[in-house]
């Protein structure tokens, strides 16, 4: 297998005082590998551990990466067990060489050092998928929750500690764009057109090889008698998923992994009405909370697509119900899965009557104000065989109005100074009429 | 009455395989003694160069030619050391089509005169970077600050004292099309806030109605101030990476900003990502003409507003949170009642600042009477 950028390059050249490329020294093999892998950005911070051996002194350190989509600006370097007694004091990118730096690192200590190298890629994603198996009588979800990840970073992360980041991170440039530079931090000239790119065909490791080194992932994987846990945390605004163990993820190829399983979640069918979003259509979803009562609530939930199954018959066959992209979740939020329209709910306002009243006129003589009074026969239905939770949206005009309902319209509530909002729980079929007259005050009857 | 001639910078273009013509004999090529890159001024930099000339009695021609270097001819000044009474720089000439000039010098006696060429150079320059690691608490930062040198200028300094605009000046080679970054700087432990910002004017005022959960930026601010652990120096504008320490040994990174100029005893405010488990919802629930005024015809001619603004924030966190709501208004108006404390930050903005306590749900209603509206 081919390994990474730095355990290809990375080499040490003897004495500070050396001039650069004499009397190299190849490095041994990282010894452990850890990526961290962001969702809402081309993003990923690789953390690998190596043992140097350094003189007192200067040492002058010189590695490539050519064929991986490396941001040379990240890269740093660090010797957590010997504090400020070994440091990199700089970083020089050779003119006219890509995918190379030098670096003067001071040592306090001869011998061999543990270093950490950090740096980011490009190339690395993961994303969040759901399924969702409905009960029979649509009271309640089974959710199992997937993440994939998938690596067309160039390199190749065997046996790599796997920990996923869920959060919105800001970026000023994009990793890849850094990747491609010819210089690392650009040029204070414009860089003449036609400069070539790097780092993205060249590097893809021979198939047999990436075959062979899946296979042994998954011996070893075979091996363990259970599901990997994934261990969730909050760090600062952002939610941390470690896999537990490690992964082999070969340039090109993903892996899915599942994150968590949650059953008989209580779910509402809820349906909206809302004209100014979705037309004369009533909308479907399924309504739940993440939180302990629903058996979810360890995390927020990532955005991602749900797909929802529901059980069709005593035999558990599946039905599709639809498939939704949720938004992200916080803990103790509603999550309402859209599923598109719903053609068993039905809402249908009808203008029955019309009518002006109170005129008022100016000193012409001219109208200058009157009331308009529109009587609405609002009829709702659910031709469904469960129960059903409706939330309609009326829109007034504007926020002169009055509002009078005659007959059983649920409860009603001022959404916002313009909009009026009716809960109705209606029972299988059940069918009902509600008469709703607005009150319109136009021109100077304001 | 003899002619020398010099050539200058020549080591350089030499390097480049370049092919300046002299316009008479060469007859020496003084090395550069000391060289200073001043890189204190954003928009340009100045290099100066010491060199010893050897010059005859009487005029002397001395060329200056910088092909493919990124030299500004017009910046070109020349500065006798040793005699500065004595020796006297005549004139300047350009040659047609060339990247040079030629001195002509008059010394009233032979002698090895110590000069100082300045000039502005281009393409050349250096930039600030920035690495915080913030504990996992998010109480305080380390902070370290790195300057990175980029020379495209065509001229290669194989040794040189570099000069920024505060510090002491440092010795640095950095050659044609060489990139070099530096630790600059560090500050450990230095006190953050984190703080969330929400701006009526820019935020979606009803997130469920968003396709995507919205983000509310969140900043960490650094006081630039001696007893904050700061305060020597002005911090130049720079990228600046912020990361976490987990917990566990390791870090994540957590977002980067570019903050602005921060004098001493300002503050630095580095925008980090957006959080979404905080939410506002902010709705107007009122919104009717008062007060109405009508000319002759009937025609409403000026009034006042009664309106009310409800804003709901929760946080979802088991960890408290600090956001400031920023409002508008326009016009000329009077708070009738509003439940929180605000602050007015012009005429027309208020700003809230919020301590909401884990999982708590406020409400923020403002009544409020736009007047003589028209």
């Amino acid at each position: 297998m081919r390994t990474t950028l730095l355990s290809l390059g990375l080499v040490m050249l003897a004495a500070a005082s050396a001039p650069a490329d004499v009397d190299l020294t190849v490095l041994p093999e990282r010894d452990a590998v850890q990526i961290t892998v962001y969702n809402a950005a081309d993003l990923t911070l690789v953390r690998e551990t190596r043992v140097l051996t350094l003189e007192k002194g200067d040492n002058r350190l010189s590695f490539a990466w050519s064929g991986t989509l490396i941001d040379p600006t990240s890269v740093a370097l660090k010797a957590p067990k010997h504090g400020d007694k070994v440091e990199l004091v700089h970083a020089s990118y050779p003119p006219r060489v890509r995918g190379k730096a030098v670096w003067t690192v001071h040592s306090e200590v001869a011998g061999a050092v543990p270093v950490e190298i950090t740096y980011f890629i490009s190339g690395v994603a993961w994303r969040a998928f759901y399924m969702g198996t409905l009960s029979q009588d649509e009271t309640t979800l089974d959710i199992d929750g997937y993440v994939r990840v998938t690596n067309h970073s160039g390199d190749d992360f065997a046996d790599a500690k796997t920990r996923l980041v869920v959060g919105k991170v800001n970026l000023l440039d994009r990793i890849a764009d850094l990747a491609r530079r010819t210089a690392p931090y650009g040029s204070p000239r414009p860089t003449p057109p036609g400069a070539p790119a790097f780092g993205e065909a060249e590097g893809a490791a021979p198939r047999d090889k990436l075959v062979e080194e899946l296979q042994k992932a998954r011996r070893k994987f075979g091996r363990q008698a259970q599901e990997k846990k994934i261990v969730k945390e909050g760090l600062s605004e952002y939610f941390l998923y470690t896999i537990e163990g490690t992964e082999t993820i070969p340039n090109r190829w993903s892996k899915r992994l599942p994150s968590f399983h949650a059953r008989k979640v209580k779910v509402v069918n809820l349906f909206k009405y809302d004209e100014h979003r979705w037309g004369e259509h009533v909308r479907r979803f399924l309504s739940f909370k993440n939180d302990k009562d629903h058996h979810l609530g360890e995390t927020p939930l990532p955005g991602g697509v749900f797909k929802i199954y529901r059980v069709a018959d005593r035999q558990r066959r599946l039905s599709f119900e639809g498939s939704s992209r949720t938004k992200y979740i916080p803990v103790d939020q509603k999550c309402e899965l859209d599923l598109g329209n719903a053609r068993k709910v039905l809402v249908e306002p009808v203008l029955m009557e019309q009518r002006f009243e109170n005129h008022r006129f100016d000193n012409d003589g001219d109208v200058n104000g009157w009331d308009e009074v529109q009587v609405w026969t609002v009829t709702v239905k659910n031709r469904r065989t469960a129960p059903v939770k409706l939330e309609m949206l009326r829109h007034a005009r504007h926020q002169y109005f009055a509002v009078k309902n005659d007959g059983d319209c649920g409860t009603y509530t001022l959404d916002d100074l313009d909009t009026l909002k009716y809960v109705l729980e209606l029972a299988p079929g059940e069918e009902r009429t509600f008469t709703c007259t607005m009150r319109y005050a136009e021109g100077s009857r304001r | 009455m003899s002619y020398k001639t010099f050539w200058l910078a020549a080591g350089l273009i030499l390097a480049m395989g370049s092919t300046v013509r002299a316009r008479s004999t060469l007859t020496a090529l003084p090395d550069r003694d000391e060289t200073w890159v001043r890189l204190d001024n954003p928009s340009a930099t100045l290099v100066q160069e010491e060199r010893v000339l050897t010059l005859q009695k009487g005029l002397n021609r001395v060329d200056f030619s910088w092909r493919g270097v990124q030299i500004d001819g017009d910046s070109i000044r020349l500065e006798m050391l040793d005699h500065p009474g004595d020796v006297k720089l005549l004139n300047v000439s350009y040659p047609p089509g060339e990247a040079a000039l030629v001195w002509q010098i008059y010394a009233p006696e032979a002698y090895r005169e110590k000069v100082r060429i300045s000039y502005l150079l281009a393409a050349i320059d250096r930039l600030v970077t920035y690495k915080a690691v913030a504990e996992k608490d998010e109480s305080a930062l380390d902070l370290k600050s790195y300057l990175v040198l980029r020379n495209f200028s065509g001229e290669s300094f194989a040794k040189a004292r570099i000069l920024l605009d505060y510090g002491e000046s440092f010795e640095a080679g950095v050659r044609h099309e060489e990139t070099k970054r530096m630790l600059f700087f560090q500050a450990m432990d230095l006190p953050i806030q984190k703080v969330f910002r929400w701006d009526a004017r820019k935020m979606p005022w009803d997130p469920e109605k968003e396709a995507e959960t919205p983000g509310i930026p969140f900043f960490y601010t650094v006081q630039n101030t001696k007893d904050k652990g700061l305060g020597g120096s002005a911090l130049w504008s720079g990228k600046a990476r912020v990361f976490q320490k987990d917990g566990h040994g390791s870090t994540i990174f957590l977002g980067e900003d570019r903050p602005g100029f921060t004098p001493v005893g300002e503050k630095m405010e580095l925008g980090i990502g957006k959080g979404r488990d905080v939410s506002v919802t902010q709705k107007k629930m009122k919104d009717e003409r008062i007060n109405v005024r009508r000319n002759d015809y009937g025609r409403i001619v000026l009034y006042d507003t009664d309106e009310e603004m409800k804003v709901t924030i929760e946080n979802f966190k088991d960890k408290p949170v600090v956001i400031e709501l920023t409002e508008t208004i326009p016009g000329q108006w009077d708070m009738e009642s509003c439940t929180h404390d605000f602050e007015k930050e012009d005429a027309h903005t208020l700003t809230f600042a919020l301590e909401l306590k884990p999982k708590e749900k406020v409400k923020l209603v403002m009544h409020y009477h736009r007047r003589n509206v028209r």
